[in-house]
């Protein structure tokens, strides 16, 4: 059922941009860093990351992360949401032969694909960027695959929040707000406490018990998706 | 007894504290094209939303195909087609694909489609953004999707909505023909009497959450009342012609009017009166309008239930069947 679900999700996202978004987020943030490192090859690849120049690309580029996941999934979220909202499809569609919780799960599924696909992005431009600059020293594989995917498991309480309040709520002005105020805040992270989930995509990138943040995003969200999940369950269908 | 495909018990929903559907007893059997009658507020879009399980009933019980709602849903949502309220669509899609979304979840062969939109008679338009469609496509569309699934049940609200007279015409005669050729049953919801007099079965109509009136159209007419009309050229002598036949009309501006008289008697009558020499000029039906009936029992109207005579007063006249010129 919930793969029936997931490629009428799919069929849905057709014409919406939504893939645009998925392709323009880490291509751009690897351009950034390509003229970054391109403009200031001197200072940067010849001094100051000279004996790393890999390492100096992921951290630069890494800065951005959490700040980009937060607007990727409220972006995302908002998109995905859109396509039910607009014309206010759910009645039709919860009138079908389908549970809601499984509803719900596919839409998160979609918005997790597109994530794992922006990061699985992010990864191949970022080693692209590295490879034309003709860095020295072995490529870094590993961190190359993990430094988007980790301050992003860290970041997904957000998506639990902005799942609900997207599919919950036909008005997507306070998901939106709420979800653009939190990037920008995030980019103060890791001088926050450690108790704000805010703050874990920055802590993990910073390297600091970064299994632990990723664990507390993955639990924090875990818990909101279920209460969202329940309350889209139960909730009237206007 | 019958078998029941919709029946509701105390059906009960409040907008706060307020019933916009108030202990409503639903009793829809199989092969029925039923009329969902009611004025804007009626509570009839509310109580079809229950029977579809997107919103939770206060109180009382859905039982669909004989089996609980709330138990049941998925399996009695898959023989369960609907269309609530204006339609949904989805903007950016081609009709083919709105309807490929539902298909796969419904698990129908894809020919469905090309036969749905055939029969809404969208084949030409198939393959246009559906955002561009007129308000009446649209809704051809959602009746569409609404039978894809080969549904036993189909449940409509105010699918004439948006269309224009032909489009209603076909619509309507599209849903007539549902029982006949599928079996399929029909909820149709709609305030317009006249619509529903013309395809329905049986009719209930609700008014502020509550069942007013729930029987077959044919009851709803007789209980509307008809009286015949009888213009000829000597009123007062045939006034004596009809007595002793039995018959006791009234005098009405040079014609007789009679009340509660089968098809039998006015023949006879009929007969009796061109025996006497009498020249008959119309023979005529003349009910109490049934939207006079309708505003009477919704209290929608001040509408006086005894002027029956004025048949002008909403409308078209309705003298049906008997119209007829004694040629003489
Ligand atoms: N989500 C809601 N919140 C508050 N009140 C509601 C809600 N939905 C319906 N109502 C109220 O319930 C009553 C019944 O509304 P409903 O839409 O069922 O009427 P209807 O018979 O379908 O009318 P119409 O012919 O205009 O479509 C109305 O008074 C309406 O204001
Ligand atoms: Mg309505």
């Amino acid at each position: 059922m919930i793969g029936k679900l997931l490629s009428t999700d799919l069929l849905k996202m057709r014409r919406t941009g939504i893939w645009w978004v998925v392709l323009i987020g880490p291509v751009g943030l690897a351009a950034m860093q390509a003229l970054n490192f391109g403009l200031r090859y001197d200072y940067l690849v010849r001094g100051r990351y000279a004996a790393d120049p890999w390492s100096g690309l992921l951290n630069e580029t890494a800065m951005f992360v959490p700040i980009a996941v937060y607007l990727a999934m409220t972006l995302l979220m908002a998109m995905i949401a859109n396509i039910e909202n607009k014309q206010n499809s759910w009645k039709q569609m919860l009138a079908l032969p389908v549970r809601r919780s499984q509803v719900f799960a596919s839409k998160f599924l979609c918005c997790l694909i597109q994530l794992l696909a922006a990061c699985a992005l992010l990864s191949v431009s970022t080693a692209a960027v590295g490879l034309a600059l003709n860095f020295s020293g072995p490529i870094p594989y590993a961190d190359l695959l993990t430094f988007g995917v980790y301050p992003m498991l860290a970041s997904l309480p957000m998506l639990g929040f902005t799942l609900w309040l997207t599919l919950t709520f036909r008005n997507q002005a306070i998901p939106i707000s709420l979800g653009i105020a939190a990037s920008l805040m995030s980019v103060f992270g890791a001088s926050m406490p450690e108790v704000v989930p805010l703050a874990w995509p920055a802590l993990v990138v910073s390297g600091q018990r970064a299994l632990t943040f990723m664990g507390l995003g993955v639990g924090l969200f875990a818990v909101l998706y279920l209460l969202g999940s329940a309350h889209f369950s139960r909730k009237d269908v206007a | 007894m019958t078998e029941m495909m919709i029946e509701t018990r105390n059906l009960t929903k409040k907008y706060r504290g307020t019933r916009a559907v108030d202990a409503l007893n639903l009793a829809i059997p199989r092969g029925e094209i039923y009329g969902f009658l009611g004025p804007n507020g009626a509570g009839k879009t509310t109580t079809i939303r229950m029977l579809l399980g997107l919103i939770k009933p206060d109180s009382g019980v859905v039982q669909i195909f004989g089996q609980d709602l709330r138990k049941d849903r998925l399996r009695i949502l898959r023989r369960v087609g609907s269309l609530v309220e204006y339609p949904s669509y989805y903007g950016h899609l081609n009709a083919i694909e709105n309807l490929e979304t539902s298909r796969r979840i419904l698990n129908v062969p894809k020919s469905r489609i090309d036969e749905v939109l055939h029969t809404v008679g969208l084949t030409k338009d198939a393959k246009r953004h559906v955002k561009g469609y007129s308000l009446g496509m649209k809704q051809r569309l959602g009746i569409a999707s609404a039978l894809l699934g080969s549904p036993e049940l189909l449940i409509l609200d105010e699918p004439t909505n948006g269309l224009d007279p032909s489009g209603i015409l076909e619509i309507r005669e599209l849903i007539k023909r549902m029982p006949q050729e599928q079996g399929i049953t029909v909820l149709v919801s709609s305030h317009l009497l006249s619509e529903v007099e013309q395809m329905a079965s049986s009719v209930g109509i609700v008014n502020q959450g509550r069942m007013i009136f729930q029987d077959t159209i044919p009851n709803l007419q007789r209980k509307a009342g008809s009286e015949i009309h009888i213009a000829l050229s000597d009123a007062e002598t045939a006034m004596i012609t009809a007595r002793e036949l039995g018959c006791f009309p009234r005098l009405d501006q040079g014609k007789l009017v009679f009340k509660g008289i089968d098809n039998d008697q006015i023949a006879r009558l009929v007969t009796a009166l061109v025996d006497a020499r009498h020249s008959i000029y119309r023979v005529e039906e003349r009910r109490k309008s049934l939207e006079d009936l309708f505003l009477t029992m919704t209290g929608g109207g001040s509408s006086d239930a005894a002027s029956a005579d004025d048949t002008i007063a909403s409308g078209a006249p309705r003298a049906a069947g008997l119209r007829r010129e004694a040629a003489q």
